[in-house]
């Protein structure tokens, strides 16, 4: 008679933990596909994990905790598709957020369209991923460019250029120079558009393999051709022709995009090396973009212990409008999220973000103005990246170091 | 002043890839081990420079050390951990001991370049240069560094061959790469030979990688280049010389230093590479190969 | 290792793959699919390396110039099953052109002019980024199917019949003749065999292999890239595979290559550390089990 009693209480506790088990609702899981060893794919791995837990924090998405499952993809498009694969039909995600490396991203759209899931890609550049949405929309609708294109980039560096540089020196004659890799081909092609519209020759244009290790010959070559600047496009290199730019001393300033300078680690990876470099990026300490800006960087050095790079900031804000698309779209499924991914409108971290429609030749990559995201350019100067423009504070200006030669207007 | 500038620049690569090489060939000669960990060796000695520069504050010259003495001790657990039991195992047929030393030393490799890696990144490191500045040389401006390199190396080459060819130990281990059978029956242990031939090759791969880091910048992910490089200019100059290993070391860095001059850096390696095959098919022993 | 004992082990674990589309996700067919096609790699590899007694430390050079000479004519409109063709041709041309002077030479030498090949290629294709598509890689105009389950049993079947054959021929008089002159070589020629004849065939045979199956995981992945297919890290997996599941047993190779790919992708999870924990464990067969995978199953097998 007791074990029965006892038996039959169990069965009761069972099943009351049951409802409660069922009231609990399921996680919302979001991919996160990057390369874990570089700083680029770090950044994307930490500004997730940061934008979730926040969101978490204030209670989730009508109660569902969102969950990250994390691949890393060895900077390699094969495992980044394998992971993608994984993700989808293993672990159920409902959408993918990854990646800095173009290539990678371009691999990874089609599996997106195959997949039917979106796909927000956070740090690649190249114009190709927009391209082809917008060629075969109906097929490649379900990926978003949450980072500038490579066009945009170079406008806004020609843009610096012309506001910053040209108003306190002679800047007439460039030397383009940059990695040779997919985001690159079109940045170097509107280099040579937008770089004579502001009264600059592009004396030469060199592309160099990304793993090239050494830069004196390059470096000797431009010295040689005497121009006012080099403009940069580099981001698989960073740390080597910044170390050997300042070691050999080459008289002339390097403006431009250097992903690796984005970080606040690179500082101490060039053992200061970095004085003097200018960089765009989307967004740095004291930069101000918007009232999200500085407390996320905030958050970010206490936890990382390091300033974000530009990675970072682009992650957290896909992840926060990925959540808001779930809940304008009371639902996870893909076709559902894509729609209301295109209503994006949300501000971040890096500016005001809006998604370019059908209509444009860049589908679904990210609005370029000044009332939707410009990025910034920055200067290091005594292991501090200096924000100089669009917005710089009235004390800031250029500090270069003493082996450049740069002309008075 | 073109010529200048390829010379010095050859000159200071091509010492490097030496002091690397003679290392390499060295613990061919002496233990008959090819270590296909010797990139992953010279990471660690530049990484662990960088580590003891940047997180304790030391100098330049305190982080070299940190470097060398890291060179050493990955040396030595790549001989204890993965070569000797390899080589003492009884179930590994003798005809090919060499295999799997080749195969086991190249997954050791793998794993220190990954494990680098994931501590401190797959991003370059660099250290900063032994003596900062730039000098004019024949009206070209040369970073000092770049020639402290080249002395540093040829005075650590002079060493060894000081070693080597003065003291007994030095002689000791001579004769362990012309035949170690010999000096077994000699009543020679030839164990501590091989210790010091490991402790030596740790020295020289551990300067090798802290003056990398000084010139260049290393990071793990190059390690498997290094060691192809390392490998393609020992054979080049003839397995177990060490002669030959300096001579193919520069004719490799001043090819190397040529192309990337006057052709395009992008096609650095290509001349190298067809010089190699060139020589293993005509002349495999090498250059100054004894065999 | 007697032969009818690999032969069971291999029809025991050919009886589980072929059951598998029935309760596996498509993930997973995906996967044991490339699994597959890295299990001829490692099989011709260990027909040369086992039989021959020749280290190939650049199985890659012949892969990659199958999958790469495939990819290109794809590019221009030729049929796939043409190209397939046409892949395995290229890899036999290699694989002669590399062999012919390479087998004059011995022991490291002849590892050296493998990897250097390798190198070569990876340049070629490099400099020549505008026509090969470079370091982004080719992406092919056809593949072999969108489904998971067809292209699984494309590579099955395809691993299957290019298994049966090596290890047929590693059973031969050819394959004997070739493991008696890897094991001595003199005296192989001293009693008349052309040494070099059978070891240049045994390189052949080796490349057509490599090379089809590289065409073949092209088509399947619809992307040719340097990383997928040429790099020397692809190359050092091919060897650790064959050498993780037993040298000179042929089925060891397609089982260690299954092994590997699947422990890479179980420890997906460890994330960064996956390469590493995978080298290790490798290492560790290395040290202690000298006959890899298929030694593992002998002792047990024998203690029973």
């Amino acid at each position: 008679m007791r074990g029965f009693a006892l038996i039959a209480a169990a069965a009761l506790a069972c099943s009351a933990a049951e409802s409660v088990q069922a009231q609990t609702k399921e996680p919302i899981r979001i991919g996160v596909i990057a390369e874990e060893s570089a700083i680029g794919g770090t950044g994307i791995v930490n500004g997730a994990h940061l934008a979730v837990d926040a969101i978490n924090a204030a209670g989730g998405v009508d109660g569902r905790k969102l969950e990250i499952m994390q691949y890393d993809d060895h900077s390699s498009a094969a495992d980044a598709v394998r992971a993608f694969q994984r993700a989808v039909s293993q672990d159920k995600v409902v959408a993918v957020i990854g990646t800095y490396i173009s290539e990678v991203a371009l691999a990874l759209e089609p599996w997106a369209a195959r997949t039917h899931v979106p796909f927000i890609t956070s740090g690649a550049a190249s114009n190709e991923i927009s391209r082809h949405i917008h060629e075969d929309y109906d097929k490649n609708k379900y990926t978003f460019h949450e980072y500038m294109t490579s066009a945009f980039i170079a406008d806004s560096i020609c843009d610096s250029v012309k506001d910053l540089l040209q108003r306190k020196y002679s800047i007439k004659s460039a030397v383009v120079l940059s990695e040779d890799a997919a985001w690159t081909t079109p940045l170097d092609a509107e280099y040579l558009v937008c770089l004579p519209k502001i009264g600059v020759k592009v004396l030469d244009h060199i592309r160099f393999s990304p793993d090239t290790s050494d830069f004196t010959p390059l470096y000797n070559k431009i010295e040689g051709e005497k121009p006012d600047v080099i403009v940069t496009g580099i981001s698989h290199t960073g740390v080597q022709p910044t170390v050997q730019w300042a070691q050999q001393q080459v008289p002339i300033p390097m403006i431009g995009m250097s992903s690796q300078a984005t970080s606040g680690t690179f500082w101490k990876d060039t053992n200061g090396a970095a004085a003097g470099i200018v960089t765009f990026s989307v967004a740095a300490d004291g930069a101000n973009l918007t009232a999200k800006t500085q407390p996320f960087i905030n958050d970010y050095i206490k936890r990382f212990g390091e300033a974000p790079n530009y990675t970072a900031y682009t992650t957290h804000d896909a992840v926060n409008v990925l959540v808001q698309a779930v809940k304008r779209a009371g639902s996870t499924d893909g076709e559902k999220l894509v729609a209301a991914l295109e209503q994006t409108d949300y501000v971040g971290t890096i500016g005001r973000v809006q998604f370019y429609g059908r209509d444009s030749q860049f589908t679904h990559a990210m609005k370029y103005g000044p009332e939707y995201v410009t990025g910034i350019m920055l200067q290091w100067q005594n292991a501090k990246q200096v924000t100089l423009w669009p917005k710089a504070s009235p004390e800031a200006k250029f500090s270069f170091p003493a082996f450049t030669q740069l002309q008075k207007p | 002043m073109l010529a200048v500038q390829i010379l010095i620049d050859g000159f200071a690569i091509s010492a490097l890839y030496g002091l690397g090489a003679v290392g390499f060939t060295l613990m061919f000669g002496v233990s008959g081990v090819l270590n296909l960990a010797h990139g992953a060796t010279m990471v660690v000695a530049a990484v662990a420079a960088w580590v003891v520069a940047g997180q304790l504050a030391a100098s330049p010259w305190m982080a070299a050390v940190a470097g060398t003495a890291a060179g050493v001790i990955t040396a030595f657990a790549t001989y204890f951990l993965v070569v000797r039991p390899i080589q003492r195992s009884k179930s590994v047929p003798a005809a090919e001991k060499e295999i799997f030393v080749l195969t086991g030393t190249l997954l050791w490799g793998i794993m220190i370049q990954e494990t680098v890696a994931y501590f401190y990144t797959d991003n370059p490191k660099s250290v900063q240069p032994l003596i900062a500045g730039v000098m004019q040389i024949g009206g070209v401006r040369t970073p000092i560094n770049e020639l402290l390199i080249a002395v540093i190396c040829w005075a650590v080459i002079g060493l060894l061959w000081l070693l080597v060819h003065r003291s007994k130990a030095g002689k000791v281990l001579l004769a362990a790469s012309i035949n170690p059978r010999a000096l077994t029956l000699l009543g020679f242990e030839l164990s501590r030979v091989y210790l010091s031939v490991w402790a030596i090759y740790g020295v020289l791969a551990g300067i090798a990688g802290v003056l990398l880091a000084t010139f260049l910048g290393a990071s793990s992910a190059q390690a498997s280049q290094l060691t192809a490089s390392a490998f393609s200019i020992v054979v080049l100059g003839g397995l177990g010389s060490v002669a030959g290993s300096l001579l193919a070391a520069y004719v490799v860095g001043y090819l190397e230093t040529l192309t990337a001059y006057l052709i395009s850096p992008t096609y650095r390696s290509m001349p190298a590479l067809v010089l190699l095959v060139i020589v293993l098919y005509v002349r495999p022993r090498g250059l100054l190969g004894r065999r | 290792m007697v032969a009818s004992r690999q032969l069971w082990i291999a029809f025991f674990g050919l009886a589980v793959l072929l059951t598998l589309p029935l309760w596996v996700s498509a993930y997973v067919l995906g996967v044991l699919t490339i699994a597959y096609y890295f299990g001829v790699f490692a099989m011709s590899w260990d027909l040369l390396f086992g039989f021959a007694n020749e280290v190939n430390f650049g199985p890659t050079f012949l892969i990659g110039s199958g999958a790469y000479a495939a990819g290109l004519l794809n590019a221009h409109g030729v049929p796939l099953w043409l190209c397939l063709i046409a892949g395995a041709a290229a890899a036999l041309l290699g694989g002669v052109v590399l062999a012919v002077p390479a087998l004059r030479l011995t022991g490291p030498y002849f590892g050296l002019s493998t990897l250097v090949a390798v190198l070569l290629l990876q340049q070629f294709i490099i400099v020549f980024a505008g026509s090969t598509g470079g370091e982004i890689g080719l992406t092919m105009n056809d593949i072999l199917s969108t489904e998971a389950i067809t292209n699984y049993w494309y590579a099955l079947a395809f691993m299957t019949v290019s298994g049966a054959i090596l290890f047929a021929l590693s059973r031969s008089p050819v394959g004997l003749i070739l493991q008696a002159s890897g094991q001595d070589r003199f005296g192989a020629s001293a009693l008349g065999f052309n040494v070099v004849k059978h070891k240049l065939a045994a390189f052949c045979i080796s490349a057509v292999f490599s090379g089809l199956a590289g065409a073949m995981l092209v088509f399947y992945l619809g992307t040719a890239s340097v990383g997928t297919v040429v790099d020397v890290s692809v190359g050092v997996q091919v060897i650790i595979a064959a050498v993780l599941g037993g040298r000179r047993t042929i089925v060891g190779a397609g089982i260690g290559a299954i092994f590997l790919i699947l422990a890479g992708e179980a420890l997906r999870p460890l994330g960064q550390l996956s390469t590493f924990v995978v080298s290790g464990v490798a290492l560790l067969v290395i040290l202690f089990s000298v006959d890899g995978l298929m030694g593992l199953l002998q002792r047990r097998r024998d203690e029973s």
